[in-house]
């Protein structure tokens, strides 16, 4: 199988392109570094089957981050390569086209964001840039698929190009002043009304107020919807139809014994108990349908609309001083957003961060200060039952702790800061089709990656429970639990599970019977302490042992620390 | 070197840093004072000597700032920004 690789700068709809010819929806935003690996499909084009590769974005063949690094060794695996330039950039975007053609492999170019050209006032000539280049080129808008089907044919005439040599850099620049004086004409036009106003979200009088407002916004809202979804969709659901009947159908067949207690726990039809019955298919079902779920999909959605609008870069800019005291720049807020949704992409999105010490920075920051969405769902159940100001303690705690650490680490990590260098892209409308497509795609990414997780560690705590092992170990860590942290010995289930999932194990503290001011302290400590063990692994590839090692040691006293010093605070000595 | 920030008043025709330049004064870029490797990454984000820019917005503390580069925006730390060098116009 032939292999086409989807190769472009930032940011101009590569990630469209694949979706619209593999059917496979990828994920595409409007920032530049969405994409930070390479990610295939196939694709049939004239009845033959091509393997597809959508890449990172990168403005030239010399990478400046390790997702650019990515692009340009997949540039070597491709037989074919389909290069997409931003039309409303071609002189930016002629650079690297000329870098790829220049390597005599067989491609074809999709001029994308065609629709935008117009009301830009910018006229291309494609046939004599056609002729310029050597290589086909269609115009194409992938997000209203005009274009495509002829893209596709046009990959059957991929060539390599015959009118261009090997060029250094120099003339090479020189080259993209010609073909522009050449084929592009744009005709001036007069800021519109509505980018003046825009331009108003990145100054700062007007921007940070906004941004404060925008975040508390979508704070308070996923709490709010996440918590209607919960009381009038998927209670009464669990509640009234699910409970009765599985609790119902196992009785018929097992009515009593180990098999029982382990699929329904202690849920009886009378007393339905989702929560803290913990069977498999009670509280296993109940903890990532019935309450992550609800938060995870208003998370996701007003995530999906901050992204496609392009108002993430514009943050990046407001907190990029900020970030910079913290060892980071502002790009950083993107994987530290992404990572309150769960943290595995979040670390994989540092790597658009230039350096190690940024990178081992963000991540570090993000494992020990920033619960992932399933994490916030269980806090935003339990401890809202007893009022917002202990939600509010947590997150308080928390960023406080991302302050303090990021201060310490950026003096004490060695290696280079460097400053912001980003491409703000135009806002553009979300397309709501697109909207849900994501959230859908984000959400059922979360189901997939927790049921079957949810389940094994609901198995392991039936297993530790039956065997007596959870009482022997309670036993042996009482003395830092109750002793130091002021917690029942039971919460080490809870410690034990968070190393698997954080929604569970916090799930695990319900039984346990504790005040507000315990369950705050675990909910903090269950943050801090360890990554889920998908986070772990995904740390590992991407730091190493060395520097994972380093970053666990940290989270262990960061923990503890925090643990006994919000012990102090909230219930005393 | 004495570090002049955005804002400072500059009466001189020669090229300066772009940090002299105020928010919505427009220049054009006249050379580009940084390594090769940062040079050309500077032009591939379209920061190119003959290219008119203008100041969208300053970021305070010695934030990045934001410029209008022929119609796109970018933002850049403000020791890179010193890198490039302009003319008013
Ligand atoms: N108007 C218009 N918008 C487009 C078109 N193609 C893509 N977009 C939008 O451009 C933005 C970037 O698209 P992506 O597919 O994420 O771009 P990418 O090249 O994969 O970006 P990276 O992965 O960051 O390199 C998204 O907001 C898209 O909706 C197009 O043809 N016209
Ligand atoms: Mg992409």
């Amino acid at each position: 199988m032939k292999k086409i690789t989807l190769m472009g700068c930032p940011n101009v709809g590569k990630s469209v392109v694949f979706s619209r010819l593999t059917g496979v929806n990828v994920i595409s935003s409007n920032y530049p570094g969405t994409t930070v690996d390479f990610i295939k499909g196939t694709t049939f084009i004239g009845g033959e089957k091509f393997e597809l590769i959508d890449v990172p974005g990168t403005y030239s063949l010399e990478p400046t981050s390790k997702a650019e690094a990515v692009a340009q060794t997949m540039l070597h695996e491709g037989d074919i390569v389909i290069t997409v330039v931003d039309a409303t950039h071609l002189e930016r975007n002629l650079y690297l086209t000329l870098e790829i053609l220049e390597t005599k492999k067989p491609a074809v170019i999709a001029l994308n964001m065609w629709d935008e050209t117009r009301h830009l006032g910018i006229d291309i000539d494609v046939t004599k840039l056609e002729r310029v280049l050597g290589v086909p080129i269609v115009p194409t808008c992938a997000i209203c698929g005009t274009g495509i089907k002829e893209l596709s044919s046009a990959v059957g005439d991929a060539q390599q190009s015959k009118t261009l040599k090997q060029m250094s850099e120099e003339e090479r620049w020189l080259k993209v002043g010609e073909i522009i004086r050449d084929v592009q004409v744009v005709h001036h036009r007069h800021h519109t009304i509505w980018e003046r106003f825009a331009d108003t979200t990145v100054r700062p009088t007007t921007g940070i107020p906004l941004a404060i407002l925008v975040i508390l916004l979508m704070f308070l809202f996923i709490i709010e919807v996440g918590n209607v979804i919960i009381d009038y969709l998927m209670d009464p659901l669990f509640y009234t139809y699910y409970g009765p009947w599985i609790v119902g159908a196992v009785n018929s067949f097992v009515p009593s014994g180990l098999l029982h207690d382990l699929l329904v726990g202690t849920s009886t039809i009378e007393s339905l108990d989702f929560e803290q019955s913990l069977g498999l298919l009670t509280t296993g079902f109940y903890i990532p349908f019935g309450i992550v779920l609800p938060f995870v999909i208003t998370f996701y959605f007003m995530l999906s609309i901050l992204e496609d609008i392009g108002y993430l870069p514009r943050l990046a800019v407001l907190v990029d001083t900020g970030l910079h005291k913290l060892g980071l720049h502002g790009s950083a807020i993107v994987p530290t957003i992404l990572g309150c949704g769960c943290n595995v992409p979040g670390a994989l999105a540092t790597r658009i961060l230039e350096t190690e010490k940024q990178r081992f920075i963000a991540m570090t920051l993000m494992a020990i200060s920033i619960p992932c969405m399933a994490q916030s769902a269980m806090i935003f159940a339990i401890l809202g039952r007893y009022g917002m100001k202990w939600i509010l303690i947590v997150y308080s705690t928390l960023l406080v702790l991302y302050i303090l650490l990021g201060l310490l680490l950026k003096r004490i990590v060695k290696g280079e800061s460097p400053e912001l260098l980003l491409e703000v892209p135009p806002y553009r409308k979300p397309d709501p089709r697109t909207l849900l497509k994501k959230t859908w795609s984000k959400a059922y990414g979360f189901l997939a990656e927790a049921v079957p997780f949810v389940i094994v560690g609901i198995f392991i705590v039936n297993l530790l429970s039956v065997s007596g092992m959870i009482d022997i170990l309670a036993r042996i860590f009482s003395p830092i639990l109750t002793t130091v942290l002021g917690l029942p010995e039971g919460a080490i289930a809870a410690l034990l599970l968070g190393i698997l999932r954080k929604d569970i194990a916090i799930g695990m503290l319900l039984p346990l019977g504790m005040t507000p001011q315990q369950l705050t302290i675990s909910c903090i400590i269950l943050t801090t302490y360890f990554p889920c063990i998908a986070t772990f692994v995904v740390l590992f590839r991407e730091l190493g042992s060395l520097a994972l090692l380093k970053a666990a040691g940290l989270m262990a006293v960061v923990s503890l620390s925090v643990g006994i010093i919000m012990r102090v605070i909230l219930i005393g000595i | 070197m004495v570090e002049k920030r955005v804002g400072d008043t500059n009466t001189d025709r020669g090229p300066v840093p772009l940090t002299m330049l105020l928010p919505g004064e427009r220049a054009k870029i006249v050379a580009l004072g940084a390594g090769s490797g940062r040079q050309r990454h500077f032009r591939t984000m379209g920061l190119k000597e003959g290219k008119i820019v203008v100041i969208i917005a300053t970021q305070p503390a010695r934030g990045p700032l934001v410029i209008d580069v022929e119609g796109t925006l970018i933002a850049i730390g403000r020791g890179m920004a010193r890198q490039i060098l302009i003319q008013k116009i």
